[in-house]
């Protein structure tokens, strides 16, 4: 294989041997010689002002090389999302690598680096902080109200951010409506609990040129933060890009407290300096973030939707980060998008406390609407007793409506039906039994969620990056470096690339190589987020092999006396199309490309080709993707709820998917397994638990931190994924990981009460939840 | 660094080395053999004052052996080779199986009998098992030995009635009576919880279904150490075995039981979960003598 036949091939990931044997590439394995290895001091209290540090005791255990405070530090406010401009004028900077007021349990006072993790570890006790407690609020409606605790001056009654819209006229709508359904949903504060902590080595040189190793998401995006917050230009700091790392989902969307604490350090000691996070640290640095939400629905008697009114509070915790463009996204994506509806109204609160930060995680605000959204249509059919796939249908977009997110574009490719109709006929939807009827202890219910409007990448976002590049090198041995700034977060983004990168050159995927790359040698790039890299960076990585085919095509033209525009390039044969007997091998044209000009020969010098053709054949690319392709997902779940228990076991699971074209069969259904692990756990048993007296993290390990196991995973996951065939994509393709993580919950909430007839409305949906909603607690 | 004053690892071969270990850290010795649980302990913060780790695997503890009386355990087998103990297929050690079942895959090479009991934590599984099954405790000092009833060894979460310097030798399981079936069920979040409920039962039965000798042991959070609950076995005891009367004994637990609040379940929850796991342990036992 060599050409297009590569896409729809689960051809084997490149980074699969290197992985089971070690995966040295993870960043967590950089070891330099020299290193230093940092530790934090994070504050016990939720609330205060540091008086006094006194480091002098610290500073005299032997091997202790150096330590930070505040006053060690630039203060300059700023906002460690990645993929927004530092400059961007609605930008909270509201952060400080080390400052004097503490605002949740665990934020850092103090940093140092010794010659090993125990002696920095032991310095750590010896530093002695004078602290004033202040009050604290950890609840967000709380911390709305007159007289709650100040989080950060001028901002009034915590309010960070308080957004709203409105479509239409929501009064004539509800007006309209033969029925009125109104509910209150919250969602639970979870962890991506990537395998690989958050990790950094930073390596500050004579000239004050910080090197970076980082298990970020985002090398460009830590460049610009970390200079943002030093005060230094970009140019003095370069990311490597590693290989890969072990895993994100969002999580390692932002610069941490580490990064900068390492430069200094290093900067400090002109050594390298190590600093690595505990699963404790992991714990309290990101989160996706809680969302209470109301909802109101209005709907004629034939299941048409009138109108639609909502209020979400979002938990941002002690600084707003991305909690400010979560609560966008959650807004528009997650509770107004997907469904046809004249007149809507939403308004968004993303509210100071003194919990922990929020962060990224996949599907950024989403699963929280999609519980809410869901919930409450399952409860509007099941009042009205109406299918809940016939309902959808009804009010979805469809294929050729304008993209509800930007009118200027078209749903071209939307394959919604179809992934619902299909997904309901695989469950065996016509056997669902009516809610509550199954007898017995145990009882089986099934229920769908869906999600129609979502994203490939963040084209149309108000100040998110969304260009991207790649640098296509073809060397002698007919094989391709392709050197791109995209991060694979262990979501298979090399294999997908490669098969793009390959298919677009006609040569096998075995001949491509994601090669090193660091901020100094690749075009800039966006994150790894928004399911935007088999979109995004595919189209550019599609750009710039096709701008390399281009080269040989015009070298091989000359060599085959042909025209450029007839030839085409398949299993590394270059060839006249319709006159495969004329053809020449990549490697012979890549060959008299980098030769001399001049040939030494026994008869003597002798000209080798025309010097036109001479220079490493390669293209590179630096773009935005044309538009914002929207993917769709349902999901289908089979649950056994325990009446006597309240357990909740699901048991099978059927996940339909439009992602536009598929490129890797196998690694598209490890995303959608890996996305219903999350969405899993998300829906019934994760929970980062914060004593709420003083907030303390209690869940400081998997111990108490609970996330499905092998053994709690269904039986069977289907994925069926719908071809829709995008036009903007690469060969196709448009987006599918976030989606995955999105509909698990509202599905199975929708079956839990489908099996016993009992609505729940807060996650997670614990034993103890259900067993007081069936009224036996 | 949750074990800050941690200045040696210790892995005596003899009674004698292992009392030099102890004359030197005394309480600042901590007994380990397989190790599972300190990560759990330690970054909890609860083995700050600990200096050494003594292991106590190349003490020769680790034979299984057998008589007309019963089985002897030494404290170092691990949970794979106690499931394969001669005869631990018969339904009297049914609960034993279930037991051993419960911890993940990833600790039962490591994880020992002896250690499980030592660690004194009412959340694990196979104690709760041992205690439903009469086992007795044999200890060790390097000097003197004494043989104590499991159900003596422990006095509270994370204490014991052990001396300091004293260790688990072995385990004494008594042979069971004719037409005896033990369980055990526990109630947790995902597969590598520690039990939120976990209660074991033992029970002989002759051919007119009347039981004789039960045992009903509770753990998990329904108190503070595994206890037996004597009102339950009441209940039980010379009564015909019927779904009723194994819901009346599940019912008798509830004057006994000091269940925990915590951030994983309340109070309320653990024990209405005692009673229906006492109902469905009495009916799995039940279920393997049928």
């Amino acid at each position: 294989m060599g050409g297009a036949d590569l896409i729809g091939k689960s051809v084997t990931r490149p980074d699969a041997l290197d992985k089971v044997t070690g995966g040295r590439g993870y960043p967590v394995n950089v070891n330099l010689p020299g290193m230093l290895h940092g530790k934090l001091l994070r504050s016990p209290y939720a609330h205060a002002r540091v008086r006094r540090i006194d480091t002098s005791e610290a500073q005299r255990l032997p091997g202790v090389k150096a330590i930070l405070t505040a006053r060690d530090v630039p203060q300059i406010p700023f906002c460690p999302v990645y993929f927004v401009p530092s400059d961007g004028e609605t930008l909270i900077r509201d952060m400080l690598i080390l400052g004097d007021h503490v605002r949740f349990a665990g934020q850092p006072v103090a940093a140092v680096a010794a010659i090993s993790e125990a002696i920095a570890e032991a310095a750590l006790a010896l530093i002695d902080v004078d602290y004033e407690e202040l009050p604290a609020v950890f609840d967000p409606e709380q911390a709305m109200a007159d007289g709650a605790p100040q989080l950060h001056d001028g901002v009034a009654r915590n309010i960070a951010k308080n957004p709203s819209f409105e479509f239409g006229d929501v009064e004539a709508g509800f007006a309209e409506a033969d029925h009125i359904f109104e509910g209150v949903y919250q969602t639970q504060r979870v962890h991506t609990c990537y395998m690989e902590p958050r990790v950094c080595v930073i390596d500050c040189d004579r000239d004050g040129h910080f090197t970076v190793h980082s298990s970020m998401q985002h090398i460009f995006g830590l460049r610009e933060k970390l200079a943002y917050a030093l005060g230094i230009d970009e140019s003095r700091v370069t990311v490597m890009k590693p290989p890969y790392i072990g895993g994100g989902f969002g999580g390692k969307l932002d610069m941490g407290y580490i990064e900068p604490l390492a430069a200094l350090l290093s900067q400090k000691t002109r050594r390298p300096v190590r600093i690595e996070q505990t699963r404790y640290e992991d714990f309290i640095c990101t989160t996706r973030n809680p969302i209470k939400m109301w909802l109101k629905t209005g709907v004629k008697a034939d299941g048409t939707i009138t109108a639609r009114q909502a209020k979400s509070i979002l938990d941002s915790g002690a600084h707003a980060t991305h909690g400010a463009q979560v609560i966008m996204v959650h807004g528009l994506f997650g509770m107004t998008f997907p469904y046809r509806c004249p007149n809507k109204k939403w308004e968004g609160f993303t509210v100071y406390t003194n919990n922990i930060i929020g962060g990224g995680y996949r599907g950024y605000g989403a699963p929280q609407g999609c519980f809410a959204v869901e919930s409450q249509i399952d409860e509007i059919c099941e009042k009205l007793g109406l299918d809940p796939i016939e309902f959808r249908i009804r009010n979805a977009l469809r294929k050729g409506d304008p993209h509800p997110f930007n009118p200027a574009w078209t749903l071209n490719s939307y394959g919604y039906e179809e992934a619902l109709r299909r997904g309901a006929e695989r469950i065996g939807w016509a056997t669902r039994k009516p809610a509550g009827s199954s007898s017995g202890v145990r009882k089986r219910g099934i229920g769908v969620g869906t999600q129609g409007i979502w994203v490939s990448g963040c084209m149309g976002f108000p100040d998110i990056y969304e260009h991207t590049g790649a640098i296509v090198k073809l060397n002698r041995d007919g094989t391709a470096d392709v050197a791109t700034g995209t991060v694979d977060i262990g979501s298979g983004a090399i294999t997908a690339l490669s098969q793009i990168a390959a298919a677009e050159l006609g040569i096998g995927v075995d001949k491509v190589r994601l090669v090193s790359a660091s901020t100094d040698t690749v075009p800039f790039d966006a994150p790894t987020h928004a399911s935007r890299v088999t979109y995004s960076s595919g189209l550019a990585i599609k750009a710039a092999a096709a701008e390399a085919k281009k080269r040989v095509f015009e070298i091989a033209a000359g060599l085959l006396e042909a025209n450029p525009d007839d030839l085409e390039m398949i299993d590394a044969q270059v060839r006249v199309k319709g006159s495969p007997q004329s053809s020449l091998a990549l490697t012979e044209v890549i060959r008299v490309a980098e030769t001399p000009f001049i040939k030494d020969t026994l008869a003597g010098p002798r000209p080798s080709s025309p010097p036109q053709y001479k220079g490493t054949i390669m293209g590179s690319s630096s773009l935005a993707p044309p538009e914002n392709p929207s993917p769709a997902a349902a999901m289908f779940a089979e649950v056994e709820v325990d009446t006597e228990t309240g357990q909740v076991k699901v048991l099978r699971c059927v996940y339909a998917h439009d992602l536009g074209r598929l490129i890797n069969p196998n690694g598209a259904e490890g995303q959608v397994e890996g996305g219903i692990q999350q969405g899993l756990g998300y829906a019934l048993m994760e929970n980062l638990v914060f004593d709420q007296d003083n907030g303390a993290c209690l869940s400081a390990d998997f111990l108490d931190y609970k996330m499905p196991t092998a053994v709690e995973m269904p039986r069977v996951i289907e994925s069926i994924f719908v071809e829709t065939n995008e036009p903007s994509g690469p060969f196709g393709a448009k987006s599918l990981s976030e989606q995955c993580v999105t509909v698990p919950a509202a599905a199975i909430a929708a079956a839990v009460y489908n099996a016993i007839g009992v609505r729940i409305t807060e996650l997670p949906i614990t034993p103890e939840r259900v067993l007081r909603a069936l009224g036996k607690l | 660094m949750a074990l800050p004053e941690l200045k040696e690892f210790c892995r005596p071969q003899s009674a004698a080395e292992l009392s030099s270990v102890f004359e030197t850290y005394a309480d600042g010795a901590l007994f380990v053999a397989g190790g599972t649980f300190v990560h759990g302990l330690e970054a909890r913060g609860l083995l700050s004052g600990v200096q050494a780790l003594v292991d106590l695997r190349r003490m020769g503890l680790d034979t299984v052996s057998a008589d007309d009386r019963g089985w002897r355990v030494g404290a170092t087998v691990n949970f794979t080779r106690l499931g394969k103990m001669p005869g631990i297929d018969a339904p009297a050690f049914g609960a034993l199986r279930d037991a051993l079942a419960c911890p993940p895959p990833q600790i039962r090479n490591m994880a020992t009998i002896g250690g499980s009991i030592a660690a004194s934590v009412p959340f694990f599984d196979v104690p709760a098992a041992l205690l439903a099954l009469d086992a007795v405790v044999i200890t060790g000092t390097g000097v003197a030995s004494r043989e104590l009833p499991l159900a003596g060894v422990y006095t509270g979460l994370f204490t014991n009635s052990l001396a300091p310097g004293e260790y688990i030798s072995s385990v004494f399981v008594p042979r069971p009576a004719a037409r005896t079936a033990s369980a055990y069920l526990k109630l947790e979040t995902n597969a590598n919880d520690l039990a939120l409920i976990g209660v074991a039962v033992r029970v002989t039965m002759d051919a007119s279904r009347r039981i004789s000798d039960p045992r009903v042991v509770l753990g998990g959070g329904l108190n503070a150490t595994h206890i037996r609950s004597a009102a339950a076995e009441a209940v039980l005891k010379g009564a015909t075995a019927s779904e009723e009367l194994f819901q009346r004994a599940a019912e008798a637990i509830g004057t006994e039981i000091k269940p925990m609040s915590d951030h994983r379940c309340s109070a309320e929850y653990r024990a209405a979960m005692g009673k229906v796991y006492v109902r469905r342990a009495l009916q799995r036992a039940i279920d393997r003598l049928v």
